[in-house]
């Protein structure tokens, strides 16, 4: 009973500490982890393990979204997973402000950004463009 | 040179002959020095025997050493590992809000760009 309880100690030490777990190669993720990360597939087994389980977890909720989450989840994906970990805590914070503001406020910034989208979309579809062109190497 | 004597040199006596030669010294010790070596025995025994505890890892006693042993050791492992605990708990929370937020933000109709500088 004694031995039960220090092993108990021991085991919850080891589980515990998120640096027991080692990197997990794209080859050994579940179908339907590799879908919602297909766009790291490339980049996936030279991540570092603890973005790994991050990324993991987020895409647990993958199965459950929309078509229309899903296409978002995946084009987003890359770019995000190559923000620095600076960026991607600012982008929360700013995110977790942005939700705390009252609805009718919200849905205005989200017409003004469709409506700046749809410019955009028109000019490039005219060839006008939208910013200066980046400079080529 | 003394080569002929290898009494001389300690190293040279071979370590029966100094036995032997302790044994039979012992043998003629008086009684005052045989008590006063059985005290300074006793007295060595009862030393080993207090500081026992230290040793426990090496007595093949396995991970008994690990136990708390009186009732303060007993309430600062269970603070410990209710620390532990609450700690483990609350940074896989913390993991969970902040997957869970990172969802959301991927799937948002607003693009990433309007959060991201």
């Amino acid at each position: 009973m004694r031995n039960l309880v220090v092993i108990a100690f021991l085991w919850l030490g080891l589980a515990g500490t998120p640096a027991g777990a080692a990197t997990t190669s794209w080859r050994s993720l579940a179908p339907a982890q590799q879908e919602a990360l297909a766009p790291l597939s490339q980049q996936w087994d030279n991540l570092s393990e603890q973005q790994q389980q991050h990324l993991l977890k987020t895409a647990k909720r993958y199965p459950h979204l929309t078509h229309e989450q899903k296409k978002r989840f995946r084009d987003r994906l890359e770019a995000w997973s190559k923000l620095t970990p600076e960026q991607r805590n600012a982008a929360r914070e700013k995110y977790r402000a942005f939700s705390k503001v009252p609805a009718e406020k919200r849905e205005q910034v989200k017409q003004m950004v469709r409506e700046d989208q749809e410019v955009k979309v028109q000019q490039s579809a005219s060839g006008v463009p939208a910013a200066p062109p980046p400079v080529q190497p | 040179m003394n080569t002929n004597s290898p009494n001389n040199n300690p190293r040279d006596i071979a370590p029966e002959r100094i036995a032997r030669v302790l044994t039979r010294a012992a043998q003629q010790l008086d009684d005052d020095t045989v008590a006063a070596l059985r005290r300074a025995r006793n007295v060595a025994l009862q030393r080993q025997s207090l500081s026992k505890p230290v040793f426990a890892l090496s007595t093949g006693h396995g991970i008994r050493w690990l136990m708390p042993h009186s009732t303060q050791q007993w309430v600062a492992a269970i603070i410990l590992f209710v620390a532990i605990l609450f700690g483990g708990l609350s940074y896989w929370q913390h993991e969970n809000d902040l997957s869970h937020l990172d969802t959301a933000i991927l799937t948002d109709d607003l693009p990433l760009e309007v959060f991201v500088d």
